[in-house]
């Protein structure tokens, strides 16, 4: 239709000028363009890829060779297309990780793993696409630390316990590992306490607030994270949910009856007052056409 | 008055009053003007019909543009109905009695053409019914459109209702082409003076009058909350309601004069618009002027005083940045000086006061202008990675257009109801001069 052409050319012009103003080159330093996937993609893999895309790429990407990205400034793109397909798997791994506004960062919202099973799904679109050989594992020789956490009646505290693996497989008490204390709150997780520090059994100890809402049972989800900003240990993370918080039964913010409800949540005295004021003038004024209209009766001669 | 009553009869009432009803060539070739230019409009609507809302100016950040300016001025000009009829007419003040019909025909046509010009701002103008399909009761919108269908229906029968026995009188009078008369008599409802009819006629006006305060109240109040529910700089104001109203006044009273001008010039009315009638409307511009200036220096001074981080980018892009010539050209051209020179009585004539009125008019479509769009230029996030129509609105041709086309329409409706309609209440100035119909 002309009218789509029109407006898609206005939007690709809008864009295009917008390119011109804002675009600064996206380089991925060389080192990074050379990284490939720790393993071969199978199948398994494409498949868990697609769906990462489906939730975290599709918005603004479209569907994979339907060129019906979002036309935002700068450009998506398709990526089952030539600029993106020409490019290498580290090269668009990075472009992942780091993101570039307004394309965000996905360094943390992504496992490493499904950032790499988007490659494979999005390497699917691309018949000519034979993947390098994968990067040789180097053994890992930090700390692989595990936790565990529990809630301490006596001491009313959260107790986490650090466990690392040695390399004869034994399980011994991890110290001096930093653990930090978050629970999951409306908008995400909110840190409770400060930073510890595990002893020599391993244990840190965290004092939990009394007076922290849980749901209408009480509990709370509560995870126990490793502070390691510099990737130098494989850490598993503990998470609980615990009856510790005050039990609260709080109706949503949309489920009640508000100003920022729906149409069929408005406020009752505000329904009534709408309605009444708007029955009440209209109803004057219906009286004043009919009582006009007697007129015409009312005449003489 | 200038005139001698006792000379008055009610046949020369009914000729002075009358005489304008009939198609001459000046209103041909005024009426083709306007229909010519009005074309000219809807092609530039067909154009964002067919190629939507792109064509205009209005981008990501600046969505509401030159159509909700205008938008507001419409419905601010239209508010005049009310000062006029109900706020002086209750208050017992006779010398209204022949503006009435002329803020009345002013307030129906702005009331009537500010619900186009808000279809104007529409991407998919056939969706209009969705307002109140799924409208919601919380917001303002949906008040908004209530309360100006109301208004102008109020203002509608409000014009209508004194109408009926002027019908009656030319209906038997005139010597007019016949399709005229019947509507006339249609119109006039078989109305024959009787006190049963005066009596209804008389109730429902009052009925109608009493209403009208609190409607033209709400209209303008709840269109200034479309802005002030938001908490944004230059909108997030507790005074926006009574400054929209009084600032509404003062461009309302405006257009009564200059309309006041051009009627008594062209269909001959000095008998009746005296230089009494404008050297009053000069008291009435300038006493509204003076609340309006009184509600501006609160809305600029007292954000201006604290200069809060957002406000600080919007006042000063307006004091003395980007929009800062715009901005004191209309306080001081529009607002200011107009009251100093409405003090003087000489200022008052209707030649000066026609003058200081268009300055008045304009400048009040540009406050609407600069209450609407400076406040989308500065959001409280930064603007960034947007292309630089985005960041800066400049409205379009096309958009120019359309914003004129209501204006035309107008001045089309006026002209209409003023060119087959008294201008000035026939029966009602007779009934207060004394003369009856024999
Ligand atoms: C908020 C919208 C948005 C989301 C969500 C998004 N991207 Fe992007 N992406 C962009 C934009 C915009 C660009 C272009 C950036 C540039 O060129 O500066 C881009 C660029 C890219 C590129 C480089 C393309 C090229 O042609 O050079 C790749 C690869 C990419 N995105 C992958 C992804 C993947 C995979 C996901 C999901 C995990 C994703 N993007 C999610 C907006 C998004």
């Amino acid at each position: 239709m002309c009218f789509k052409k029109q407006f898609f050319l206005l939007l690709i012009f809008a864009a295009a000028l917008g390119f011109r103003v804002t675009a600064q080159t996206w380089v991925v330093p060389d080192d990074q363009k050379a990284v490939t996937a720790p393993a071969k993609f199978t199948p398994a893999m494409q498949k868990q890829g697609e769906q990462v895309y489906t939730k975290n790429c599709q918005s603004c990407h479209g569907l994979p060779g339907k060129d019906n990205w979002v036309k935002l400034v700068p450009p998506p793109g398709d990526l089952a297309k030539e600029k993106a397909q020409k490019q290498t798997d580290g090269e668009i791994f990075y472009r992942i990780t780091t993101g570039k506004v307004p394309m965000p960062e996905f360094r943390n919202i992504i496992p490493e793993d499904d950032r790499w099973n988007v490659i494979a799904y999005l390497r699917t679109f691309n018949p000519k696409y034979v993947q390098p050989e994968p990067s040789a594992k180097t053994a890992f020789t930090g700390r692989i630390v595990t936790l565990a956490m529990q809630y301490s009646e006596p001491v009313k505290k959260i107790v986490v316990t650090a466990h690392e693996k040695l390399k004869d497989n034994d399980k011994a008490p991890a110290a001096g590992i930093e653990v930090m204390l978050y629970v999951k709150r409306f908008f995400g997780n909110m840190q409770v306490g400060d930073m510890k520090t595990t002893n020599a059994k391993g244990e840190a100890f965290f004092e939990f607030p009394a007076d922290l809402p849980g749901n209408s049972a009480g509990n709370v989800d509560i995870t126990a994270q490793v502070n390691d900003p510099k990737n130098q240990m494989k850490a598993t993370p503990a998470a609980a949910t615990l009856a510790i918080g005050v039990p609260t039964s709080r109706p949503g913010l949309t489920e009640t009856r508000a100003w920022w409800s729906t149409r069929g949540k408005a406020p009752i005295w505000l329904l009534l007052t709408y309605t009444l004021s708007v029955l009440i003038v209209w109803g004057f004024i219906v009286y004043i056409v009919v009582s006009v209209m007697k007129i015409r009766k009312l005449s003489q001669g | 008055m200038t005139m001698d009553d006792n000379k008055l009869t009610f046949d020369k009432i009914t000729s002075d009053l009358t005489h304008h009803i009939r198609i001459n060539k000046g209103f041909l070739v005024w009426m083709g003007f306007l229909t010519v230019s009005l074309v000219a409009c809807l092609y530039a609507y067909s154009l964002q019909l067919r190629t939507g809302l792109g064509v205009a100016g209005i981008r990501d950040y600046v969505t509401w543009g030159l159509y909700l300016a205008n938008f507001v001025f419409f419905v601010a000009a239209s508010l005049i109905g009310m000062l006029i009829s109900a706020v002086l007419g209750l208050a017992g003040m006779k010398w209204i009695t022949p503006l009435t019909r002329i803020a009345e025909t002013i307030a129906v046509s702005f009331a009537a053409v500010a619900g186009l010009v808000i279809v104007s701002d529409m991407g998919r103008p056939e969706r209009l019914a969705y307002v109140f399909i799924y409208g919601r009761p919380q917001s303002p919108i949906l008040w908004d459109v209530t309360v100006i269908i109301t208004y102008f229906a109020l203002s509608l029968l409000l014009l209508y209702l004194p109408m009926i026995a002027d019908m009656a009188i030319l209906h038997r009078k005139g010597a007019l082409p016949s399709w005229l008369k019947g509507t006339y008599k249609c119109l006039s409802l078989n109305f024959t003076d009787t006190p049963a009819q005066n009596r209804i006629i008389n109730r429902s006006i009052r009925m109608l009058l009493i209403l009208l305060v609190p409607m033209a109240l709400s209209i303008h109040t709840v269109t200034s909350w479309l802005f002030a529910v938001t908490s944004r700089a230059g909108w997030d104001s507790s005074i926006f309601g009574p400054y929209f109203v009084s600032g509404a006044f003062v461009a309302g009273s405006a257009a009564v004069i200059i309309a006041m001008f051009f009627f008594r010039k062209n269909y001959k009315l000095q008998d009746y618009i005296t230089d009494l009638h404008f050297d009053n409307m000069g008291k009435v511009l300038v006493t509204v002027s003076l609340v309006y200036l009184y509600f501006n220096i609160n809305e600029f001074l007292v954000p201006g005083y604290k200069l809060q981080r957002a406000d600080a980018i919007h006042l000063t892009e307006l004091f003395s940045g980007k929009d800062a010539c715009m901005f004191w050209i209309v306080q001081i051209g529009g607002l200011v000086l107009p009251i100093l020179l409405l003090f003087f009585r000489p200022f008052r004539k209707p030649l000066p006061i026609l003058v200081i009125s268009i300055a008045v008019l304009i400048a009040a479509w540009f406050k609407r202008y600069l209450i609407v769009i400076p406040t989308q230029e500065h959001p409280f996030l930064p603007i960034q990675h947007v292309p630089q129509n985005f960041v800066v609105y400049t409205p379009t041709l096309v958009e120019t257009m359309i914003t004129i086309g209501p204006f035309i329409l107008v001045l089309i409706i006026i002209t209409l109801i003023s060119k087959f309609f008294p201008v000035i209440p026939l029966h009602e100035t007779a009934v207060e001069k004394g003369v009856e119909d024999v």
